[in-house]
């Protein structure tokens, strides 16, 4: 059992946990957060995607212990609970959401992406999405949402 | 919702004080168990239960044959099945302790396809004969043949001995895995011989069935409360961990939930079944096809779920599009085998069945030389065209209007002409149905103008409920769709349901939905006369006034009316159910014909133009494009993402997912990394156009959509890639080993 300190969408959070423990286990299981999902637990395909200071990583990999003082970043750290991001409103428009599950990955990779890359190409759109499977959409539609809010941002995320 | 990560799936479940259970499966595909000893398990702190065959109630399930126990009993029959649970505080616990349970068994030799076909293997159920249908209709099957269907018309061998030229082809088609994104996972409680089931499931009904059936109890004994579905695609039909959980509630008496890893869920998923197909036909001098000879072998696994049902399909499929002026024969036959259960994947066999049909056709235009596209629309059926089970496809004709709306968006011979040496273009076509089962639909009018749809229809993200039959009431009733919400499956409240598949829920659901909401409409009209004091006819409902028709006077609301009528007559809520009438047949067409028509049919045209790589084997489409009949497009961006997604299932069965059986009976791939799914950078933006002729019985003359995109594209794609090789791809997938094989060959 170790502590470890970090960032949780923006609060200062301190969990005592064996330092191995995965940040998917540690935001599901002992934080209540059940928007991050498990899709594989062997990073494959990337539903268990939250940002690490802004990097996306796949939580199911990366153990708690080396996240010492930095920035974590959830789906629940998107928005408001009654607003939308401009990639979430996007996806909703385009129908990129279809059952959703791997969605929040999704969401997470591209809002990272778009912050580095306010234009991005469709290859780089698709070549970002490399470690986010989807079994629902065939992809279309995702990255048309982002090419939507590149489009549209002029900059602004 | 879903795009903040606030929706609740199956495996976000729990209750308060939920125990959770962990499964101990069988290590190896065969072999009788001789030694089973879990007394340190039982002595771990925090272990509430273990149990296995020894102890649980020796009830017998199935969906069509009642071939299944909770446990394996005395033998194993395939690796993963379930042999042991233990019950825990915490996960961890139970792994821990699932980790001391003492397991032996006596290995058998595991058979798989190829040594069941020959009929002269080991029994896999020596009992067979004593289980039971569960519908109570026996059909033809014995020892291992889980089931068999037989058309032989007559007539089939004499043609052949006429024939100027036979064209004879074998192909193969490994598994496929459904990949849902959200793996299974099920919770349940018991309470006064009562149990409730926690899942997310795409058939909440048929679930209650198998758990009632393990539980030895009646079906109204059961409920099923479905949460939001992470992806089904025919995988999450039938039970799995539900039993499981059940079974442990009732010993516990405490919530239990259980959840598949992804290895688990790999293993142990019904995925779509391997099968050889060898089809000969017999062409006469003029190239008129005289007579066809087909075979079909399918792989059933360990049990039976609903594949005995679908031995029947290559009857609609085989002769299906391009006419043969002569008998078909066709033997299809279902083996057990000593592998994970097979089941329904998007398409079902369809997928491998017209990869058979439309290669065998590029098979025979190349023989007799005539174009491909030229071959297929001189032998189009045509309007009132009859398949082999005697049913009449009474619109067959769409067809040709497909193709020359497929030509129109992508002129086959200038394609043809500007392909680059290593490209190749294939075309192909069919027909698709729409699952005719029932639903119910319940319209409750609330007292505020808004709209509760009560439906055991499960939403598994096609939209299909959240838009499809949400913009059907709502049009229906003359109100705003925001206006509509659309409940959760329980089966406690809804009425039956046949659940997300075959594309049935916009058409059917939609079907009674609308009519429950035209009841609906009718008595809110009523109500209005009344307080207008106008007459019905003269009526309408528009975003939420009900006024008389082009005036701008009084209106009144539809929450005036409804709250008028609660305390006038009582509560406004109308019920309506519906299940497509099966089209007729000829009962005659064979024996064991269980899956008898092609109801509502669709009609579809797929054309792809591919790449090779000669460095790398690796195929790239370049093109993709889908001409689909849909009745009528009740929701175009809902319909896009069927047809993009369901394409790229195809494409992944065409060329990346492999799910083979070692000759040890075992899976070879075992987690994501090896079974290869389609990214992003894989999958072309697919074109499509959509052709609407209503149908008279669906919802605004809507059709079934969701299915058929995936059915006919690794047909397409292997048309493709053999044109551009010049050589034929006759098994699915078609690997960049092959690729590079032929290429080797072709002295590349």
């Amino acid at each position: 059992m170790k502590n470890t300190s970090f960032q949780l969408n923006g609060k200062t959070c301190s969990v005592s946990i064996d330092p191995v423990t995965t940040v998917l286990e540690v935001v599901r299981r002992h934080l209540g957060l059940l928007g991050t999902k498990e899709g594989c637990n062997e990073g494959e395909c990337g539903a268990c995607t939250v940002l690490l200071d802004g990097q996306p990583i796949d939580s199911c990999l990366y153990p708690i212990g080396a996240c010492e003082g930095r920035q974590i970043t959830t789906i629940e750290g998107l928005g408001k609970p009654d607003s939308l991001t401009p990639i979430q409103s996007a996806m909703l428009e385009t129908g990129g959401v279809q059952c959703g599950f791997c969605t929040p990955g999704i969401v997470m990779t591209l809002t990272a992406l778009l912050l580095q890359n306010p234009e991005p190409t469709r290859f780089q759109v698709k070549d970002a999405l490399s470690g986010n499977l989807c079994r629902c959409t065939g992809y279309s539609q995702v990255v048309e949402a982002c090419m939507m809010v590149a489009r549209d941002s002029e900059g602004k995320i | 919702m879903k795009l903040q990560g606030l929706a609740v799936y199956g495996v976000d479940y729990l209750e308060v004080g939920t125990l959770h259970g962990v499964l101990l499966r069988s290590p190896v595909p065969a072999g009788k168990i001789t030694r089973f000893d879990s007394s340190v398990a039982e002595s771990i702190p925090g272990v509430r239960m273990v149990c296995s065959a020894l102890d649980q109630l020796k009830f017998k399930a199935g969906w069509v044959l009642m071939d299944q126990s909770l446990f394996a009993t005395g033998q194993v029959r395939y690796e993963g099945e379930p042999v042991a649970m233990v019950v825990a505080d915490s996960r961890e616990i139970a792994i821990a302790a699932v980790a001391t349970l003492i397991l032996e068994i006596e290995e058998w030799s595991p058979i798989n396809l190829e040594e069941s076909m020959t009929d002269r293997a080991r029994l896999i159920h020596p009992e067979w004969e004593s289980y039971l249908p569960t519908g109570g209709t026996d059909y033809p099957r014995h020892g291992n043949l889980a089931s068999e269907m037989v058309a032989d018309p007559g007539g089939v061998d004499a043609a052949f001995e006429t024939a100027h030229q036979i064209i004879e082809d074998r192909f193969t088609a490994n598994r496929q895995y459904q990949a849902y994104l959200e793996p299974k996972s099920a919770l349940a409680t018991y309470m006064n011989g009562r149990f409730t089931i926690h899942t997310s499931v795409q058939f909440p009904y048929n679930v209650r069935d198998r758990v009632a059936q393990l539980m030895g109890v009646r079906i109204s004994d059961v409920r099923v409360i479905g949460h939001v579905i992470g992806g089904g695609f025919g995988g999450k039909l039938d039970a799995s961990l539900e039993p499981l959980a059940a079974y442990a509630a009732k010993v516990t008496g405490r919530p239990v939930k259980l959840t598949n890893s992804r290895e688990e869920d790999m293993l142990t998923c019904p995925s779509r079944e391997n099968a050889i197909v060898s089809m000969r036909t017999a062409v006469d001098s003029t190239g008129k096809m005289i007579a066809r000879d087909v075979q079909v072998e399918m792989d059933n696994g360990a049990y039976s779920t609903e594949m005995p049902w679908l031995t029947s399909l290559p009857l609609h499929i085989v002769s299906a599009i391009y006419n043969v002026d002569g008998p078909t024969r066709v033997v299809s036959r279902l083996w057990y085998t000593n592998t994970a259960p097979t089941g329904a994947f998007r398409g079902v066999g369809g997928t491998y069945l017209y990869h058979a049909l439309e290669r065998h056709t590029d098979s025979i235009a190349n023989a007799i030389g005539q174009d491909r596209r030229a071959f297929r629309l001189e032998r189009l059926i045509k309007d009132g065209a009859k398949s082999l089970s005697g049913q009449v496809l009474h619109e067959a004709g769409i067809l040709s209007e497909a193709f020359q709306a497929m030509e129109k968006i992508a002129p086959w011979s200038s394609i043809l002409s500007e392909l680059k040496p290593n490209q190749g273009i294939g075309i192909v076509s069919g027909v698709w149905m729409t699952n005719p089962m029932p639903a119910q639909v319940t319209i409750k009018v609330n007292e505020d103008g808004t709209v509760q749809v009560v439906t055991a229809a499960t939403e598994n993200g096609s939209g299909a409920l959240s838009m499809g039959v949400t913009q059907i009431v709502a049009e229906e009733m003359g109100i705003n769709p925001r206006n509509v919400s659309i409940s959760m499956p329980d089966t406690d409240v809804s009425g039956y349901d046949a659940g997300s598949q075959g594309s049935r829920t916009t058409h059917v659901v939609g079907r009674a939905a609308k009519d429950a909401a035209t009841l609906a409409k009718a008595q809110l009209l009523k109500g209005a006369s009344d307080i207008l004091e106008a007459d019905i006819d003269d009526l309408e409902i528009v975003n939420g006034n009900i006024r008389v028709v082009g005036s701008p006077a009084p209106a009144v609301t539809v929450a005036q009316v409804a709250t008028s009528l609660l305390w006038s007559v009582g509560p406004l809520t109308t019920t309506s159910s519906y299940m497509t009438p099966a089209p007729a047949y000829d009962v005659a067409c064979g024996s064991g014909v269980m899956f008898t028509a092609m109801a509502t049919p669709t009609y579809h045209v797929h054309l792809a133009v591919v790449e090779v790589d000669e460095v790398t084997g690796c195929i790239r489409v370049i093109r993709y494009i889908v001409v689909q009949e849909v009745g009528r497009a009740i929701n175009p961006v809902g319909i896009r993402g069927q047809i993009q997604g369901g394409v790229t299932q195809g494409i992944g069965l065409a060329l990346y997912e492999s799910l083979r059986i070692g000759v040890d009976c075992r899976y070879v791939e075992r987690s994501l990394e090896a079974y290869r799914l389609p990214i992003a950078l894989d999958i072309p933006d697919v074109e499509f156009v959509i052709l609407e002729h209503p149908d008279t019985a669906g919802p605004f003359g809507a059709r079934g959509v969701a299915e058929p995109p995936i059915v006919f594209v690794a047909a397409a794609i292997a048309n493709a890639v053999s044109h551009a090789l010049g050589s034929s791809f006759n098994d699915m997938p078609i690997t960049p080993e092959a690729v590079l094989a032929s290429l080797a060959s072709r002295g590349v």
